[in-house]
């Protein structure tokens, strides 16, 4: 019998589950998505560096998922509250009627299942569907071929989507069932009539918090800025903590602050319905600003993580063909010096280099101590702050041969050098270090090296890579004559070769696994142009996928408990929507208002949040930008397309329901 | 010659289908001229508050027509009923129906605001009126902190300040206790002597209908008598109320 009247509650209020369906859903296809990984990447040739970066990667979103199905079950319970409250009245009647509340728990129960199961229905097959074009984006980015398109379901995925959410489920039961025993049957019917106390604080207390919270950001911002993301110390701690007081006090004092400031210009806070709107926002703000505040906070964190993690990935991505000059680097560390290191490692690998190699090349990097503090070096021309620190205080300068350094140019196809006796020039990867260099060049500045005096052989530094490797290793190399290097200390030495059009660089690697297998391997390390491509692509897409999948489940449960709350508040205000439309104001004067109101309540918190994390983006870019630079503007547009579209879409959903709920009954 | 504000000929509301109608109003005609103070009692279900809401364009009648100020509200569209309530009528309800968030001057200011009153002239004409009212000292005040005779006549104020061409009030002293509604009775005599308003009030009340000039008593929908006060004093007026008032019900159960 009441699954007759569920079926009927729901489609009667179809409209008050739209918010609460469409939220079950986003998560439902999000949650397959990202758990259907596994499947979508057995599908692609990966090399075993890749499959290990999978096996992570689906480690690490099995983990998550877990965190994110609680963040998703405590939404769900928030918007049952919500519908809980609108039916009030319609409870109380099922209650005086002689209902008991465990059946109107159950029947409440079963009408939030048949909405989610649909939901479920819904986003699996959106989930299904979206997940072909991610492993698309997941090929891409592993930089694999997608010969084949295959259809991909993921049982395994499925399975854990239905066990998640049942578990899910099963917690909003329990707390259904709490809230409605809590209920009394005077609230329910006396419902309509509720007026809330209203307690008005005094509009200049508000200006005076609001000039408080305005410091508080300002002292956070600049104590972020001077200190850095990646320290963790008392200036670090107090920005955190200035601006999450910063960011709570303007919630607090924002409604305030807008109505005494409107209020001086009465031409404004007179025109239609402008009071209005700025009393309601007013009246409301005691119980909002903690949640304003939150999703704020939740945005800048979706926002970071969307542009930060697409911007990691690309810089780890960049800059590799800079990154690695050449086919494979044998690194050798270590004092002693190798007279032929080609032949040694031919010996040491047991097999001709000439067989595989097209042309190669050793080269050995010296250590003489020369600190960078004790150099006429300018530091404060590196605009890169993590990079200044670093430099000033630990850099120390190598130093390479000019025979060296032109065999190396000829090979990467570079132009080569010629110095005078006492010449020397500068050679440095890093071109947020360039300005600094290139004015100490310009000062025609002298440095010594073994009692003798050398001079910059031209006035700009050159730029440079002396072996394959994932980061930049180069961040300053003076390069003198060949005699001059003699008895300075080996820091490293490297065979840098380029192998043969038809020899694969995968062959290559396996024939030298091959002849050290569980050995140990006499040269410390190897690189090769695949293996730094490939880890890489790994590890960027690891980073990204995680910081995708946070950021998106993030921006959907902010934009969830907004739009439940400003559903909510349109639901209770009725009232004084139909006292405006008997004293004859316009319906499109009264659906201004309300857009107004609904567009403050979402975009306060984002325009606070996109604040913040315009800071904290320009503060995280000048570390990243340690690696490389980043192409900041590509990410912020796919980060503020995505936020259109969803939180955008949210805000819409929102306003149409608003819109239809205040809507006058015809009788 | 008075002008005529409201004219109502032979107005029918009917609610149900075919075979089960109820008249709520049942051909119903009467006039309102300019600077009356007429009052509408009834038993409640007599139809009176279907009428009042006829006739403040809230709902619109079965048959019939309704001209207000020269027009005729049943031919109108819905969009031009908005314009024509917010220019033309002013309302008062039962309770007070003032915005809770706002403070008096700012209730009083709203209306003025949804006719779009340019700012200065808002200033004068709320001071005005609540120098009118004698509500100066509450003007400040939200709802929450005034009695319920100030918030009735903040409504009041909230109801005239757009100079309308007719008030309608819906039992305005419902929710006021004795001296409240005396006071605000006082006040739409003010209204209606010292600003020419015109104003229409439904009651059930004896002694708050003892202060309009004439009375139509309403009875299953129809008009079942009509008083006029010409010269009597307040509390002869009172006696000839009750007087219909017994006959119409049978009884006294609705007389204070």
């Amino acid at each position: 019998m009441f699954s007759n009247l569920a079926v009927k509650n729901v489609k009667k209020s179809i409209k008050d589950y739209l918010i609460y369906f469409l939220t079950m859903t986003f998560g439902v296809c999000l949650f397959y998505m990202f758990n259907s990984i596994d499947s979508q990447t057995s599908m692609m040739q990966l090399s075993t560096a890749q499959c290990n970066y999978i096996d992570a990667l689906i480690k690490l979103i099995d983990s998550l998922s877990v965190f994110i199905s609680v963040i998703l079950g405590l939404l769900i319970v928030y918007a049952n509250q919500f519908l809980i409250r609108r039916r009030k009245k319609e409870l109380g009647i099922y209650m005086t009627l002689g209902m008991n509340k465990s059946k109107i728990s159950m029947m409440i129960v079963f009408e939030t299942l048949i909405i989610g199961v649909f939901a479920l229905v819904v986003g699996l097959l959106l989930g299904v569907f979206a997940s072909q074009g991610l492993s698309v984006l997941t090929a891409k980015m592993f930089k694999a071929a997608l010969t084949n398109f295959y259809f991909i379901f993921s049982v395994n995925a499925f399975y854990k989507t239905l066990v998640y959410f049942g578990i899910i489920f099963l917690v909003v039961m329990a707390f259904n069932t709490i809230s409605i025993s809590r209920l009394k049957l005077i609230d329910l019917i006396n419902a309509q009539r509720k007026n809330e106390d209203i307690k008005i604080r005094s509009l200049y207390l508000s200006v005076f918090i609001f000039i408080i919270s305005v410091c508080c950001l300002g002292t956070a911002y600049y104590l972020i800025i001077k200190n850095g993301m990646f320290e963790y110390n008392l200036e670090f701690a107090g920005s955190i903590i200035l601006g999450s007081i910063g960011t709570l006090l303007f919630f607090f004092s924002l409604s305030g602050f807008l109505l005494r400031v409107i209020q001086t210009n009465k031409k404004l806070y007179y025109k239609n319905l402008n009071m209005f709107v700025l009393r309601q926002i007013n009246s409301k703000i005691n119980t909002t600003f903690v949640s304003m505040s939150v999703i704020c906070i939740m945005l800048l964190l979706t926002i970071g993580a969307l542009s930060s993690g697409m911007s990691l990935s690309s810089v780890l991505s960049q800059d590799l063909d800079k990154k690695t000059p050449y086919d494979v680097s044998f690194i050798y560390m270590g004092q002693k010096e190798k007279s032929d290191i080609a032949e040694e490692v031919s010996k040491d690998i047991n097999m001709d280099l000439n067989k595989y190699a097209k042309e190669y090349n050793k080269l050995t990097i010296y250590n003489q101590k020369i600190p960078f503090k004790d150099l006429n070096l300018d530091f404060s021309l590196i605009k890169n702050p993590a990079l200044n620190k670093g430099i000033g205080e630990t850099g120390i300068f190598k130093i390479v041969s000019e025979s060296d350094y032109n065999n190396a140019m000829k090979m990467q196809g570079k132009p080569t050098i010629e110095l005078k006796d006492n010449q020397y020039a500068l050679t440095n990867a890093y071109s947020d270090l360039a300005p600094m260099y290139n004015s100490f060049l310009k000062n025609n500045s002298l440095i010594k090296l073994s009692g003798q005096e050398f001079k910059p052989l031209n006035t700009t530094v050159l730029e440079d890579s002396f072996y394959s490797n994932e980061n930049f290793k180069n961040t300053g190399t003076f390069i003198v004559k060949d005699k001059y290097v003699k008895n300075l200390n080996i820091s490293l030495q490297v065979l840098n070769l380029n192998l043969k059009e038809d020899i694969k660089e995968h062959e290559f690697l396996d024939k030298i696994n091959n002849a050290y297998k569980g050995e140990e391997r006499p040269f410390d390390v190897l690189n090769t142009r695949s293996m730094i491509y490939e880890e890489s692509a790994g590890m960027s897409t690891t980073i990204s996928f995680v910081a995708i999948y946070i950021g998106l489940i993030f921006l959907i449960t902010s934009a969830a408990v907004l739009a439940l709350q400003q559903l909510s508040e349109a639901s209770d205000n009725v009232e004084r929507y139909n006292l405006l439309r008997k004293l004859g104001t316009e319906e499109k004067m009264i659906n201004h208002a309300l857009f107004i109101q609904i567009a403050i309540y979402f975009f306060m918190p984002l325009s606070l949040a996109i604040i913040h994390s315009y800071v904290g983006i320009s503060v995280v870019n000048n570390i990243v930008s340690v690696a490389g630079n980043i192409n900041i503007v590509s990410n912020t547009f796919y980060t503020a397309l995505v936020f259109l579209i969803i939180y955008g879409g949210y805000f819409f959903a929102t306003y149409l329901g608003s819109r239809s709920m205040i809507k006058a009954k015809r009788n | 010659m008075m002008q005529k504000i409201l004219q109502v000929n032979s107005v029918q509301k009917y609610y149900g289908n075919k075979g089960n109608v109820t008249k709520a109003v049942d051909n119903i005609s009467f006039e309102v001229e300019k600077g009356e103070f007429v009052g509408i009692m009834g038993a409640s279900g007599s139809g009176k508050t279907t009428l009042l809401n006829c006739i403040s364009t809230i709902d619109s009648p079965t048959a019939g027509h309704i001209i207000i100020n020269g027009t005729d509200i049943t031919t109108m569209s819905s969009k031009k009923l908005s314009r024509f309530r917010r220019e033309q009528l002013g309302f008062i309800f039962q309770d007070f129906n003032l915005l809770d968030t706002l403070t008096a001057y700012e209730n009083i200011a709203l209306a003025l605001a949804i006719v779009k009153t340019p700012s200065n002239e808002i200033d004068i004409r709320v001071n005005q009126v609540a120098k009118e009212l004698e509500i100066q000292n509450v003007l400040k005040k939200y709802p929450y902190e005034m009695s319920g005779g100030q918030k009735q006549r903040v409504a009041s104020a909230r109801a005239i300040v757009t100079r309308p061409a007719m008030i309608l009030a819906d039992e305005p002293t419902g929710a006021l206790d004795s001296k409240s509604s005396r006071m605000l009775l006082e006040s739409f005599e003010t209204l209606n002597q010292a600003l020419f308003a015109t104003i229409l009030m439904v009651t059930h009340d004896a002694f708050t209908a003892s202060y309009c000039h004439r009375i139509l008593f309403i009875k299953d929908g129809k008009i079942f008598n009509e008083l006029v006060r010409s010269d009597d004093t307040r509390k002869q007026f009172f006696s000839r109320i009750i007087e219909v008032v017994t006959l119409l019900g049978g009884d006294n159960s609705n007389v204070l």
